[in-house]
C-alpha cells in the first residue's frame, strides 16, 4: 500500500515538472463513453393542455485518446443525439387560439399537429392594434393580450458526429490538427481545425491560440401540416416544390473562428486563464422550422360599432441575416482551497454580436474530493442575454394582406397581394433571440477505482424565464421552461492501467493465464468466461450491427408484391413493405468478481434504428391523407429512426465444472426494461400517427430473464466451444400491449490459434424465435407487414468468421480485440419478413 | 465593458511573474486544479446550452453539428 502511495506521489511529481501548469491535466491515453439525457419541462399553453411529449435527447459519446509516439498523441470522438417530441415552431396572441388544435376536433387537446392561424386568417384587433378574444358564450370582443407558443412535435431524429485530432508536442509548445463532420437528416457540416499552445516563464504561462472552418448545408422538409399555412412567395429559390409536393428548404452557410488565450499560474494554488474569441458566419442561418405570424391591419378600414378592427394572420418562415460576427470574452480562474482540498472554479464570459445580442455568463463549480477516490461536485451557472434586434414574438404590418378593387370602367376585379417590401427584411420569433435569464444548477459525483477506472454521474436542473434577465425587459412568462440533464459517464485511462501492469508484471501474467482459456471465443459470444480471482474487474465494449434487405420471404421463400398486398396484413390488405432495416448497437460490459467463485456482470446499451419503406406493386389505393391511416402510408416515405438507451442486462456467472481445460459457464441474467417501448411518430397531416413499427422500439417493455450454459475446452491450439442460451419474458405483455418472441439459440464454435496473440474462429448458429404476443394498446396503424405481430421471429441459421487478438504483454497487455461476421445460412421467418444480410459484432475488452 | 475586461487580465497576470519553484507545484498538479477537470459533462453541458442559448459557441475553435432541436 505504502509502496503504492509513493510511486503515485512520484507520478505526480514528475508531472508536475514534465507538463505545463497551465494544460489539461487530462491523461494521455484515456477512452470514455458517456450516455446523456435531456428532458424539456411542459410548456404553459394557458387554455389547451398540450398532449404533446416535450423534446426529450439522448446523447451517447465515445472518445479514445492515445499516444501514437513519444510526442504524437491522436484523439478520435464519436457522438451520437437523438430527440423527438414537440418544441414551439411560433408565437401567436393566445386570443387567435394557435394551439387550439384542428378545426376537425375543437376540443383536441392533444395530436394536434402545428396550427398556425384560423383557416381564413381572419382575427381581430381593437383601435390600438390588441388581440381581441371571442367569448364563446355570449359573442363579445374583450382585450387579450396573452402570447402563447404554439408547439409541434418532431418524430424521432439523429444526428451522428465523428471527428480526430492529431497532436505533436514539443518541450515547450504544441500544436494539434482536427477535422469532423456532422450528419444529421436535414443538416450535415464539415469542420477542420488547429489549435497551438506556447509555454513561457518556466511553464507558468501558457499561449492558447486557435482557428477553425465549419461548412454546413441545410436540407429541410417543411412540415406537411404547416406548409400550406407559410407564405413562401418571398423566399425564392431558398423553398424549393418538389414533385410529391414536398416544399423542400435549403441553404448553406460558413463559419470561421478564431481564439488566442493566456494562462498564467499566480501562486502555488491559483491559475487565470484569460482568452478572446470571434467568429464570423455567413449564410443561411435560420431555423427552417420557424416560423413568424405575421397580422395585416388594413390601414384605410375604421373601427365598427363593436370597436374592432379586422386583420389577417399569415406565417412567414423566419428570416435571420446572413452574416454574423460574433466576440467572446471569456475568464477562468481556479483556486485551490487548501483547508479541504477542493478546488473553486469560476467563469465568466461576456458574449455579444451584431444581432443586437449582448450575454453574460456566470458559473461556479466547487470539486471537493472526499477521499477513497470519490469527489462531489455542486455547480451553479446564470446566464443572461438581450434580444435579438429582429426579434418579436409577432409582427403588425400596417397594409391589407390582400385587397380587391373593381375597375369603374370595366368592372374587371383584381387583387393585390401585401407588399413584402413593408416587412422587416429580417425578423425572428424564436425564444432562443429573446430576451431572458437562465439559471442552472447541479450536482456531480465522480469515483476513482485503483487501475484507472472512473465513473461520473450528474444532474443538473435548468429554468429559462423572461424574468431572470439581468436588468429586466425579458420576454413574457408564456416563454418560460424548464428542463433537466442527466448523464453518466465511464472513463478508463489506459495510461495508469498499462503503468499497473508494468509495477505488477508478476501478477498481471498469472491474471492473463486465468483468462487465457477464454481468449479463443468468437466476438458474438457472450457469458463464456468468468474472473478467476475476487476483486478482479473486466471492462468491455461491444459493437453490433446487423441489416435486413432484398426480397420479402414468407417461410423460406421469396414472394411477390401481390402476394404481400393480399396476404401479408392479415384480414387486410398492405400498402407498403420494408425496404430495408438496420440496427447499431452499443454496449458496455463492466464484469466484477466479488467473490473467487461468482463474477457479476452490468451491462447497458445504447442503440439505433433505421428503416427504410417502398410502396407495394398492386397495392390498394391508398385513403386520403386526411385520414389516419393515409398520413401514415405517405409518412412511410420518410426514413424511420429511433435511437437512445436499450435495456439493462444484470447477469451472475459460475463455473458449474472444470476439469483440465474443460469448463461448464453457467449464466443467469435478468434484462430490466430500460429501453423504450412505446415510441410513437409525430403526428402528421392533422392526424395521430401512433406507434411506431414494434421492431423499431428500444426494449422489450419487460423484465426479462436470460440463462446461458457454455462449455469450453481446449486442445492443443484449438478452443472448442458450445453454448445453450435463452430469453424468456417473465411478463406476458409491456405496458404498450405487446411482447417480443421467446428466444432460444444454440451454437458451436471453434477457434484456431496461429500464434500467442492472434487466432480465427468458425462458428454455426441456430436461433428460434418466436412470434410477437399481444397487440399494441393505442393508436396504431397498420400498413404493412412489420405492423402484425406474426410477422416477427422465425428460425435462423448463421455460419460466423471470426479474428481474435489478445495482447498477452507489453503495453496493451491484457487488451483483447475481437470481430466476427454472421453470414445467414437459412431464414425460415414467421410470416412475412426481409431476410438478414448478416451482422458485424466487434468487441474490445480489458481485464486486469 | 471590454475594457475592463482586459484591464482585469493585465492586472491579474503581473502578479504572475513570480517563479514557483516545481516542488511547489503538487497542488496546482492535481487533477480537480487542470482548466477543465471534466472535459466529457463539460461537452454534454455545452452542448445542450449550445441548442437553448444565443450565444452558443465561441468558448474554443473546434467547429461542429447543429443538433439544433
Amino acid at each position: 500500500m505504502a509502496a503504492i502511495k509513493s510511486s503515485t506521489l512520484a507520478a505526480l511529481t514528475a508531472a508536475a515538472l514534465a507538463l505545463p501548469l497551465t494544460t489539461i491535466y487530462a491523461s494521455d491515453e484515456e477512452t470514455t463513453f458517456q450516455y446523456g439525457n435531456y428532458q424539456d419541462g411542459a410548456r404553459n399553453l394557458f387554455t389547451t393542455q398540450s398532449g404533446l411529449k416535450p423534446i426529450e435527447v439522448d446523447s451517447l459519446q465515445s472518445s479514445t485518446k492515445l499516444k501514437l509516439a513519444d510526442r504524437v498523441r491522436l484523439a478520435f470522438n464519436y457522438s451520437q443525439d437523438t430527440w423527438s417530441g414537440a418544441t414551439p415552431i411560433t408565437t401567436a396572441p393566445l386570443a387567435f387560439g394557435g394551439n387550439n388544435a384542428s378545426p376537425l376536433r375543437a376540443t383536441t387537446i392533444s395530436g394536434a399537429s402545428p396550427y398556425l392561424q384560423p383557416n381564413s386568417g381572419l382575427v381581430y384587433v381593437d383601435a390600438e392594434h390588441n388581440p381581441l378574444q371571442q367569448n364563446r358564450d355570449t359573442g363579445a370582443y374583450s382585450k387579450n393580450t396573452q402570447l402563447v407558443h404554439t408547439l409541434s412535435s418532431a418524430s424521432p431524429e439523429t444526428r451522428k458526429q465523428g471527428d480526430f485530432r492529431v497532436g505533436y508536442d514539443w518541450d515547450e509548445a504544441s500544436l494539434d490538427v482536427g477535422a469532423g463532420t456532422s450528419a444529421e437528416n436535414d443538416y450535415n457540416s464539415s469542420f477542420g481545425n488547429l489549435a497551438g499552445r506556447l509555454d513561457f516563464n518556466q511553464k507558468l504561462t501558457s499561449v492558447n491560440f486557435g482557428s477553425s472552418y465549419t461548412s454546413s448545408s441545410t436540407e429541410a422538409m417543411l412540415d406537411h401540416d404547416a406548409a400550406p399555412y407559410i407564405e413562401k412567395s418571398t423566399f425564392g429559390r431558398r423553398v424549393q416544390s418538389l414533385a410529391n409536393g414536398v416544399k423542400l428548404v435549403t441553404g448553406s452557410r460558413e463559419d470561421w473562428a478564431g481564439n488566442v488565450g493566456i494562462t498564467q499560474v499566480l501562486n502555488k494554488s491559483a491559475l487565470i486563464e484569460g482568452s478572446v474569441s470571434y467568429t464570423a458566419s455567413t449564410g443561411y442561418m435560420a431555423n427552417p422550422y420557424k416560423v413568424m405570424e405575421v397580422l395585416f391591419i388594413d390601414p384605410t378600414q375604421i373601427v365598427d360599432t363593436e370597436g374592432k378592427l379586422k386583420a389577417t394572420m399569415r406565417a412567414f418562415l423566419e428570416q435571420r441575416p446572413n452574416e454574423r460576427n460574433q466576440w467572446t470574452e471569456n475568464l477562468r480562474y481556479v483556486q485551490h482551497i487548501a483547508s479541504l482540498d477542493a478546488a473553486l472554479h469560476l467563469d465568466y464570459r461576456f458574449f455579444h454580436d451584431d444581432w443586437g445580442i449582448a450575454a453574460h455568463t456566470f458559473s461556479a463549480d466547487w470539486i471537493q474530493p472526499l477521499g477513497d477516490g470519490w469527489s462531489i461536485t455542486p455547480r451553479v451557472r446564470y446566464y443572461t442575454q438581450d434580444s435579438a434586434d429582429f426579434y418579436s414574438p409577432y409582427l403588425v404590418s400596417n397594409q391589407a394582406a390582400s385587397k380587391t378593387t373593381i375597375d369603374p370602367v370595366t368592372q374587371k376585379v383584381t387583387s393585390v397581394k401585401y407588399d413584402p417590401k413593408l416587412l422587416p427584411k429580417n425578423y425572428s420569433s424564436d425564444y432562443r433571440l429573446s430576451g431572458y435569464g437562465a439559471l442552472s444548477g447541479g450536482l456531480s459525483v465522480t469515483k476513482k477505482f485503483a487501475k484507472g477506472i472512473e465513473l461520473q454521474a450528474g444532474a443538473e436542473y435548468y429554468t429559462h424565464a423572461g424574468g431572470l434577465k439581468l436588468g429586466g425587459g425579458g420576454e413574457g412568462n408564456y416563454a418560460d421552461f424548464d428542463g433537466y440533464l442527466i448523464n453518466a459517464a465511464l472513463k478508463v485511462d489506459l495510461s495508469t492501467l498499462s503503468l499497473a501492469n508494468s509495477m505488477h508484471s508478476e501478477h498481471a501474467e498469472h491474471k492473463h493465464h486465468a483468462h487465457h482459456h477464454g481468449a479463443g471465443a468468437p466476438a458474438g459470444i457472450m457469458f463464456d468466461h468468468v474472473l478467476s480471482q475476487a476483486g478482479e474487474t473486466m471492462i468491455g465494449y461491444r459493437y453490433m450491427y446487423s441489416n435486413q434487405t432484398g426480397a420479402t420471404q414468407n417461410g423460406a421463400n421469396t414472394v411477390s408484391d401481390t402476394t404481400l398486398v393480399n396476404r401479408a396484413c392479415g384480414g387486410q390488405q398492405c400498402y407498403v413493405t420494408p425496404q430495408n432495416m438496420s440496427m447499431n448497437m452499443h454496449m458496455i460490459e463492466l464484469m466484477y468478481a466479488p467473490t473467487d467463485w461468482l463474477t457479476l456482470m452490468l451491462m447497458p446499451q445504447f442503440m439505433d434504428m433505421h428503416m427504410t419503406m417502398r410502396p407495394l406493386d398492386g397495392a390498394p389505393k391508398a385513403p386520403s391523407m386526411t385520414t389516419p391511416l393515409g398520413a401514415a402510408i405517405l409518412h412511410s416515405e420518410h426514413e424511420h429512426t429511433t435511437g437512445g438507451i436499450g435495456d439493462t442486462g444484470i447477469y451472475a456467472l459460475f463455473n458449474a465444472f472444470e476439469k483440465g481445460s474443460q469448463k461448464i459457464t453457467i449464466s443467469l441474467g435478468i434484462s430490466a426494461p430500460t429501453g423504450d417501448s412505446d415510441i410513437q411518430l409525430r403526428n402528421t397531416h392533422q392526424q395521430d400517427l401512433g406507434y411506431i413499427h414494434y421492431g423499431m422500439q428500444l426494449g422489450s417493455g419487460t423484465w426479462d430473464f436470460k440463462p446461458a450454459v457454455t462449455y469450453t475446452t481446449q486442445i492443443d491450439d484449438w478452443s472448442l466451444g458450445a453454448q445453450l442460451n435463452g430469453t424468456a419474458q417473465l411478463e406476458s405483455t409491456n405496458s404498450s400491449g405487446f411482447a417480443l418472441g421467446d428466444i432460444f439459440q444454440a451454437t458451436s464454435w471453434g477457434s484456431y490459434s496461429w500464434t500467442h496473440w492472434l487466432s480465427t474462429s468458425v462458428r454455426g448458429i441456430y436461433t428460434h424465435q418466436g412470434s410477437l404476443k399481444g397487440a399494441y394498446r393505442g393508436v396504431y396503424h397498420q400498413i404493412g407487414a412489420m405492423d402484425y405481430t406474426n410477422n416477427y421471429g422465425g428460425q435462423f441459421v448463421d455460419v460466423g468468421f471470426g479474428i481474435n487478438a489478445a495482447m498477452p504483454s507489453g503495453k496493451l497487455e491484457g487488451n483483447r480485440l475481437s470481430f466476427e461476421w454472421l453470414e445467414p445460412v437459412h431464414d425460415d421467418v414467421n410470416g412475412y419478413q426481409l431476410p438478414r444480410e448478416g451482422a458485424l459484432s466487434a468487441t474490445w475488452s480489458y481485464m486486469f | 465593458m471590454q475594457r475592463f475586461f482586459y484591464l482585469l487580465i493585465c492586472l491579474l497576470i503581473l502578479p504572475g511573474c513570480t517563479s514557483i519553484s516545481p516542488w511547489e507545484r503538487g497542488t496546482l498538479a492535481k487533477e480537480h486544479m487542470s482548466l477543465e477537470p471534466t472535459p466529457i459533462q463539460d461537452s454534454l453541458r455545452s452542448h445542450q446550452y449550445g441548442s437553448r442559448e444565443a450565444a452558443s459557441g465561441g468558448n474554443s475553435s473546434s467547429g461542429g453539428g447543429c443538433g439544433c432541436y
